[in-house]
């Protein structure tokens, strides 16, 4: 239901918008939809993060959660500790099935959680996915976590934003979501899931996903694509640039100042 | 709209913020004769580059900063090249043993330590003696530049020098002494530098004053000259092996600091020798005190990404 609308094609989402809205409503406002405006971002040379809007629609009564995730990868971190009274780096954590993107909205003042399952999103289902391995004792595991979490705070690439989504009553009797997810200009390139889920009572009523595509285009994706493919051209040309802009200097300078 | 995205580092920044970055350290290149990578990649990790990509964007812009110091030094006739030769072929191969020392170290787990600590060390004896011995000779001016000789006094360690085979003169630097010192001294500072993952100019600066007792302006130029190639060499394999040179943020540098090597020659020209080891003794020094500082007081995080020093 939600319409390949592109970016630029504000009209055409607007109407895929409508249409999914008229046809939740034909279905009773039982499904929650979805729709990102833009749904794909471009990292362009003066790229600098991104908004993009979301517009969604829910059950009435019920509380809106938007879970942005990115695909996951292993990291090793330096694990920081004392030696002879001084900090250093002592060891390295394995940190496996970390989300590239974490970003975690809601329409209530809290996040909402589900009483009877397990609740899918939030911090505490990112540390059952989460695994920490290597040099740390399995009693510090939590306290590890939280300072993984902390350095991807630190870096904007993960975010809880409780409260953010607004709600409004839509003409079918159920509640509009609106929101923004500010992506940071660190967000990677490459493919999101952006999930909105309908909570009410501690239950889940309905979820909707939508894919977001952040892709590098222009001179960012040419200089990527060189540096990676074409790494000793990419080194020469690197010192080339560097030996002329220092002689250009040069040769400015002693004709400003000493003739 | 001053921004600018850095698609190796993977983030946007201000482009008024890197060119003054690339000038302060580009200024402090052409004054002293260090590549100022110990300054620069700190100050880029502050700005949210990931170490990996500071270290091997700022050897890039060493090389321009370099370039452009070397080129103003090499026209104020203070270029040493047979010297500069014989120490960069040293500080290679001293590169490459440091390089394997580091392997060894890791393997046997406590690589961070001794790192740490012979940067420690090495900031604050090479900054307290510098500090000093430019003190004292700032102190009773006039009798400053002729000591260099010291006729009566024959310590070991010129006895030791003059007892080497080989032996030549360096022109420009005014000495004459055997082919295998700047060629041992290189290796040297190469381990050292390696060891530390820095140039190693403000070792090698020092090391050219006190050791091969070459006159200042001569030492800086010299100085350049040697990190120039050691840096090419840096940007090229980082290039290959780790795609961790990122040229938009490293051109945006270069620029700020090919212009700031520029004045920071001509300044070099002006002071006096010594106002000049002790202006770069200080900030040997207080960098010393800074890393000390972050040995001893509780880091704001234990985990962090791997790179950089």
């Amino acid at each position: 239901m939600t319409g390949p609308s592109r970016v630029g094609q504000g009209a055409a989402a607007v109407l895929a918008f409508l249409l999914a809205l008229g046809l939740a409503g034909a279905a009773g406002a039982a499904a929650a939809e979805l729709q990102l405006v833009p749904n794909e971002v471009e990292i362009g040379a003066f790229f600098d993060g991104a908004q993009v809007k979301l517009q969604g629609a829910i059950p009435a009564g019920a509380a809106a959660v938007v879970e942005v995730l990115g695909s996951t990868a292993t990291e090793k971190l330096l694990r920081k500790g004392r030696r002879g009274g001084l900090w250093m780096s002592v060891g390295e954590i394995k940190v496996e099935n970390v989300p590239s993107l974490y970003i975690l909205q809601s329409s209530s003042p809290e996040i909402p959680t589900l009483t009877a399952t397990a609740t899918p999103w939030g911090v505490a289902a990112l540390q059952k996915v989460v695994k920490l391995s290597g040099s740390l004792e399995a009693s510090e595991q939590g306290k590890f976590f939280q300072e993984f979490l902390e350095l991807k705070k630190h870096e904007q690439v993960y975010r809880v934003s409780p409260g953010v989504l607004k709600l409004a009553p839509a003409p079918d009797g159920g509640s509009l979501v609106k929101g923004a997810i500010a992506l940071p200009a660190k967000v990677p390139a490459g493919n999101y899931r952006v999930r909105l889920s309908a909570v009410l009572h501690g239950s889940l009523l309905s979820q909707r996903d939508a894919p977001l595509e952040v892709k590098m285009v222009g001179f960012p994706a040419m200089l990527m694509k060189l540096a990676y493919q074409q790494g000793a051209l990419y080194g020469i040309l690197a010192v080339v640039i560097a030996i002329v802009t220092g002689f250009i200097m040069g040769i400015l300078f002693k004709g400003k100042t000493e003739h | 709209m001053w921004n600018l995205y850095l698609p190796i580092a993977g983030t946007s920044i201000n482009i008024l913020l890197l060119f003054g970055l690339g000038g302060l350290v580009g200024f402090l290149s052409g004054l002293f004769g260090v590549g100022g990578g110990f300054l620069m990649t700190p100050l880029l990790l502050m700005a949210g580059i990931p170490s990996t990509v500071a270290a091997a964007s700022d050897s890039n812009q060493i090389v321009a900063a370099s370039t452009s110091g070397t080129y103003a030094h090499w026209r104020m006739g203070n270029v040493d090249f047979k010297m500069g030769f014989l120490l960069l072929v040293g500080g290679v191969l001293g590169g490459t043993v440091g390089v394997q020392i580091i392997k060894i170290l890791r393997a046997m787990g406590n690589a961070d330590f001794v790192i740490k600590i012979t940067y420690v060390l090495m900031l604050g004896i090479v900054g307290f003696y510098m500090f000093m011995e430019s003190l004292q000779a700032l102190r009773k001016k006039g009798v400053v530049e002729p000591k260099r000789g010291e006729p009566g006094k024959v310590s070991i360690y010129v006895r030791m020098i003059q007892a080497l085979p080989w032996q030549m003169r360096f022109e420009k630097s005014g000495v004459t002494f055997s082919v295998l010192l700047p060629l041992i001294l290189g290796v040297m500072v190469g381990i050292l530098a390696a060891i530390m993952g820095v140039g190693g100019g403000f070792v090698m600066v020092p090391v050219m004053v006190y050791m091969l007792r070459m006159p200042m302006h001569v030492v800086v130029g010299t100085s350049l000259f040697q990190i120039l190639f050691t840096c090419i060499n840096v940007t090229v394999m980082q290039s290959i092996t780790n795609h961790n040179v990122d040229l938009v943020l490293a051109v945006i540098l270069l620029i700020g600091s090919t212009l700031g090597a520029q004045i920071g020659a001509k300044l070099s020209r002006r002071l006096h020798a010594d106002q000049l080891k002790i202006l770069l003794a200080s900030i040997v020094l207080l960098v010393m005190v800074q890393i000390l500082f972050s040995l001893i007081l509780t880091p704001g995080q234990l985990l962090a990404y791997k790179g950089g020093h």
